[in-house]
Formats: C-alpha cells, sequence, structure tokens
C-alpha cells in the first residue's frame, strides 16, 4: 500500500515537471517571445548541459557553494546560541531583540556593497552576509522552540538536581529541536540568496558573478536562465539535506 | 485515478488553460514586449514629419501631430546628457514632429529594452552591441555619441604611471571583470605585452575605484573620461590618462534602436537623429547652452555648476575626433567596428557568441549625408 502511494506521489511529481515545461513553452509560443526576452525551455535545457559540460559551472558553482555552506553554518551556530539566550533571559531578550529586528529589517541589499568595501570582495564579505541573512529565522525558531518545551519535564530535571548541561542536552535540545531544524530549513535556503547577493556587490567567481555576465556582459539570456536553474537545484538539494536530517533526527513531520 | 487524485489534476489544468488564455488576451489587447512596432493610422500631419504613429497631440500651430518616441538614457539623469535636454528644451525634436519621453535605465537592460521594442532609442556603447546582436538581439547602432572610447585607465601623475607597460604589478582598480572597462582594459595591457594578470586588480563593484584612487589605495583606475578623471583634476590633482583608442579603436556609446523601430518608425527616428546632433553642434559652439539645459532638465546639477562645466566639456571634447571632423558629429567609422570586432572576437571570455559583420551592426541610414 506504501509503495502504491510512493509512485502514485512521484507521478504527481513528474507530471507537474512536465506541465510546468509544457505551460513555459506554451507562453513563449503563445507570446511570440523571442529568446532574448524568455528563451524556450529547450534552449535553455541545452544550454544548461553545455555549461555544465564545457567547464562554465565548475568555475562558479564551487565558489558559491563554499560561501553557502560557510554562512550557513556560522549563521545557524550564532543563530541557535542567540536563539537560547533570549529564550532563557527576558532580560537579554528586551535588551537584543530591538537590534536584531532591526537588522533583520535593513535589506541585505543595501548594505551588501557595504560589507565588500569594509572585508573585501573575497569569501569573508559573502560569509557574513549568508549568515547575517541565515541568522533571524534561525534564531527566533530556537527561541520559540526552547520556549515550547514541557515545562513538566523542566520542573522534573530539577526535582532530580539535573546539571544545566544535562538539562540542555536531554531536555531542551531535544525537545526544541523540531522548531529549530524548520529555522534550518528556511535559513538554508536564504543562505542562498545571500551568497548571490553577496557575488553581486562584488566578487571574481560564483553564480551571482555568472548572473551578472550573462545579463551584461554576455547578454545570453539562456546561460542565464541556466543559472538560475543551478541555483535553484542547490536550493532545492540543500532543502531536501535539512529535511532529511530532520527525518533522521525527529521522525517524519506531518 | 481516484476522485481525490483527479480534482487536484483539474484544478492544475485549469490554471494553466487560465495563464494561458490571459496570456492571448493580454496579446491581443495591446503590443507585448516582442510585439513589432506597427504603422498606425497615418494623419495628413504625420506624413509631413515622416511618421507613422501620431499619438494626437499637436503642435502650437495646431496642424502637425506627434510621433511620441521613448528614448532610454544612461542610469542617472547627468550634463553628460545635455544635447539631448537641449533638443528637447529648444523645440528642435518638436519641430521634427516627436513628442520625446526620456527615462533613465542601466546599459544591458537598454539594449535588452529597445532590442524588444519597449523603447524606441537608447544609448549604447559598441562593445556590448557587438555580444547582443551576436546573441540575436535585433539593434542596430545609428548614430555615434562617444567618437572617442570613454572608458579609460587613469592614474595620479605623481604614481609615475604614464603608459599602459607602467601598471604591470600596480594595483588597479575597476568595478568588476566585465563590461566595457574590462574589455578596453585588456586592450590596453595587450598593447604593452601585458595580460590582466600581470596587474593587481582590485574590485570595485560599487563603483568606488574613484575614491580609492584619490585616497591611494590603488594606483590606478578605470572610469570615464568625462567623469572621474574630471573629478581628480578638479581637486587638484593632475591626472595622467591612458586612452584605448590608438590601440583598438573601440566604438564608444551611440544611439541604438531596434530593426523593427527602424523600418517601422525610419522618418521619426530620423528626426531625431538630426535634432540630437544639431543640439550637440550647438553646445559645441556653446557649452552654456548645454549646462542650461541640463540644469533646467535636473535641478540637482544646478548646485554645483562648475564641476558640471568641466564634465560637459569632457563630453563635448569625446563627441569629437578626427573621423567625426571629416565625416561630421554621429558619423560611423565601419573600419573602427571591424577591428573591434575582430578584437572582441579573440578574448578569452568570447563576448562574441557568433561571427557577426559590421552590416549587422550598424546603420547610417539615418544620418544625413
Amino acid at each position: 500500500m506504501r509503495l502504491r502511494s510512493d509512485r502514485f506521489q512521484t507521478g504527481w511529481i513528474v507530471a507537474a515537471a512536465v506541465l510546468f515545461v509544457l505551460l513555459w513553452q506554451a507562453i513563449v509560443i503563445v507570446g511570440n517571445f523571442r529568446p532574448f526576452v524568455l528563451p524556450p525551455p529547450g534552449s535553455v535545457g541545452a544550454r544548461f548541459v553545455q555549461a555544465w559540460t564545457d567547464g562554465t559551472m565548475e568555475r562558479h558553482v564551487p565558489t558559491t557553494l563554499s560561501e553557502i555552506v560557510l554562512g550557513f553554518g556560522a549563521g545557524a551556530a550564532l543563530g541557535v546560541i542567540v536563539g537560547y539566550v533570549l529564550a532563557r533571559s527576558r532580560f537579554a531578550e528586551r535588551l537584543l531583540s530591538p537590534y536584531i529586528v532591526a537588522a533583520q529589517a535593513t535589506p541585505v541589499l543595501a548594505i551588501a556593497p557595504l560589507l565588500a568595501l569594509w572585508f573585501g570582495t573575497g569569501l569573508l564579505s559573502k560569509v557574513i552576509i549568508c549568515s547575517l541573512i541565515v541568522f533571524f529565522p534561525i534564531a527566533v525558531a530556537t527561541m520559540v522552540g526552547i520556549r515550547s518545551v514541557d515545562a513538566d519535564l523542566l520542573e522534573m530535571c530539577r526535582a532530580f538536581r539535573a546539571r544545566p548541561a544535562q538539562v540542555l542536552s536531554k531536555v531542551e535540545i531535544p525537545g526544541a529541536l523540531p522548531s529549530i531544524l524548520g529555522g534550518f530549513r528556511v535559513g538554508v535556503t536564504l543562505a542562498v540568496i545571500g551568497a548571490i547577493v553577496g557575488e553581486w556587490a562584488g566578487g571574481e567567481q560564483g553564480l551571482g558573478v555568472l548572473i551578472n555576465l550573462a545579463r551584461g556582459s554576455l547578454f545570453d539570456t539562456p546561460l542565464l536562465f541556466a543559472t538560475l536553474a543551478t541555483i535553484a537545484l542547490i536550493g532545492v538539494a540543500l532543502y531536501a539535506a535539512i529535511a532529511l536530517l530532520e527525518r533522521r533526527l525527529v521522525g517524519a513531520r506531518g | 485515478m481516484n476522485t481525490n487524485a483527479r480534482i487536484p489534476f483539474l484544478a492544475t489544468l485549469a490554471v494553466a488553460v487560465l495563464v494561458v488564455a490571459l496570456l492571448v488576451v493580454g496579446r491581443g489587447g495591446g503590443s507585448g514586449p516582442s510585439a513589432s512596432p506597427s504603422p498606425s493610422a497615418s494623419s495628413a500631419s504625420s506624413s509631413a514629419s515622416g511618421s507613422k504613429s501620431p499619438v494626437g497631440s499637436s503642435s502650437p500651430s495646431g496642424s502637425v501631430a506627434l510621433t511620441k518616441l521613448s528614448v532610454g538614457l544612461g542610469f542617472i539623469p547627468s550634463v553628460q546628457f545635455a544635447q539631448f535636454y537641449l533638443a528637447q528644451r529648444a523645440g528642435y525634436y518638436r519641430d521634427a514632429g516627436l513628442n520625446v519621453t526620456f527615462q533613465n535605465k542601466i546599459d544591458p537592460d537598454l539594449i535588452a529594452l529597445v532590442g524588444q521594442g519597449a523603447l524606441d532609442i537608447g544609448i549604447a556603447d559598441g562593445t556590448s552591441i557587438i555580444p547582443a546582436v551576436s546573441q540575436n538581439i535585433p539593434v542596430r547602432y545609428i548614430a555615434t555619441v562617444y567618437a572617442q572610447f570613454p572608458n579609460v585607465v587613469y592614474a595620479k601623475a605623481s604614481s609615475g604611471i604614464k603608459t599602459a607597460a607602467d601598471l604591470r604589478g600596480r594595483k588597479l582598480g575597476t568595478p568588476g571583470k566585465y563590461g566595457s572597462s574590462w574589455i578596453m582594459l585588456q586592450a590596453l595591457l595587450g598593447s604593452a605585452g601585458l595580460k590582466t594578470s600581470d596587474v593587481d586588480i582590485q574590485l570595485y563593484p560599487d563603483f568606488g575605484q574613484g575614491a580609492a584612487l584619490q585616497q591611494g589605495a590603488v594606483d590606478a583606475a578605470t572610469g570615464f573620461v568625462n567623469n572621474e578623471p574630471v573629478q581628480l583634476q578638479l581637486s587638484g590633482t593632475t591626472a595622467t590618462i591612458l586612452r584605448v583608442d590608438s590601440i583598438v579603436p573601440l566604438p564608444g556609446n551611440g544611439l541604438i534602436t531596434s530593426t523593427d523601430s527602424l523600418a517601422a518608425k525610419h522618418d521619426a527616428l530620423k528626426g531625431f537623429v538630426a535634432a540630437t546632433l544639431r543640439a550637440e553642434n550647438d553646445i559645441i559652439a556653446d557649452p552654456q547652452k548645454g549646462l542650461d539645459a541640463a540644469v533646467a532638465a535636473v535641478p540637482d546639477l544646478g548646485k554645483d555648476k562648475a564641476t558640471q562645466m568641466a564634465i560637459l566639456n569632457a563630453t563635448i571634447e569625446t563627441w569629437q575626433s578626427d573621423y567625426t571632423k571629416v565625416n561630421g558629429l554621429g558619423a560611423i567609422d565601419r573600419d573602427a567596428w571591424t577591428k573591434s570586432i575582430t578584437f572582441m572576437s579573440g578574448l578569452p571570455d568570447k563576448p562574441v557568441a557568433r561571427a557577426v559583420t559590421v552590416d549587422e551592426l550598424v546603420s547610417e541610414e539615418l544620418l544625413a549625408k
């Protein structure tokens, strides 16, 4: 029964992808769009394959991936720590929340050039941009998760005189994990955006640079779409990795 | 297939059909992004002005319907566009039967917008037109504005940089490794047997290379001859300017239009080019006219008229070259275009996707004989 359901879902996923491509092709035909405005899926597919086989993506993808991984790692670590502090200290929340919210409300697009100016156009500025954009959702998810830990369990820990480290590792983190991992899901997709924005603010390699090249120098719209598809695939793959991790650690949700 | 499964499928299909239907209706209701400009009903007055798509507004005499033309200038309103502001202010466009509106866009967007017919005319440099046409974007370069390539490398005279060869091992600031500045830099360094790897390239994507040069963070920088070097000189520092024109005569910024507009709005475009060049000639004869028109169009420019006049004077210089002195303002140097195609086709970034000819890139039919 389960196998049949899986097959059914897979069939739907494939059908949706086919429908998307058909719809795209229909829009190109009906709208009579020229390839430099909206290229047909076939030409984007061919350019995608070419870019992956002629070394174009090889030059740019590792750069963007390393920025995402490092930026997400740093932002997630900081977000979890700050989120825990905010959850456990009302004073800290009152003190820090305005600054954290203000930082989140500031468009990263506006501060990215400044960060590039302060920290250079190398890896560091991109990691900082990714961290900044990742930090907020993970900090909030952690705070909410820690606060939602069963109060009775915490009371029991106190009754058994559990050490703070034991409370943290045995009760609080396991209890907050679903919420924290939910924050990770959001954060990892934002990290992709952060890396691209960082590369737009300056850089020699990376998929954001390739977008600029395709759009502003080569006028190669199919390459632009192929790059966007690559970015989307990276986002989907990272999201799936977090979902897999979540399934391993806390079981299937929903 | 069970009923539950059929409902979302049908819903998805319905949405798809709806989107396509809306698109069809949208296309039918007006010209879409790639729609060819179609001549509208001609009036007696439009035939007098040679225009084919009158908008119904009239001249002071009340007898001439004006042809609407949308013109895309560079990203920021500037005194560098003084000839357009003057032609508008002095009524040259109106006299040519035109109702001209300006929009400010960044260069790559301008080429695509002109190519798809969203703008009738734009400004773009030749080093962008060559790759754009090689990607089958249907645009033509119809009149030269900058007869000398405006992108230069400049340095403080005190840096000791006098030639391209002096750039070896020096710090050079540039916005990015793409675009016209990058192409110019490769040509300039190539003339001294250097590659970009022989120079310590510092990237300033926010166009901060001018400030970096002034502060001493870099030894040289790329810039526009009528902007950053002028500002440096005005701050009291003598600048050395390295031009590319004598090495590879790269085509500078000029007026572009789409192949569709060229056919459908031929006479209106011709009138626009003539009016713009007339204003250029006026400004060459009396730069103050250009500054006044620019300040009237962009009042903020009036805050520092001395700087704006210096920029305008440098701009006027770039409008003219030995070639335009013989062939007139706006003339297109085909030999220079041929050399540029050859040069760009050999660049490692491969900006030229397929072989292109000068005939595919330029059209002199709108220039006065």
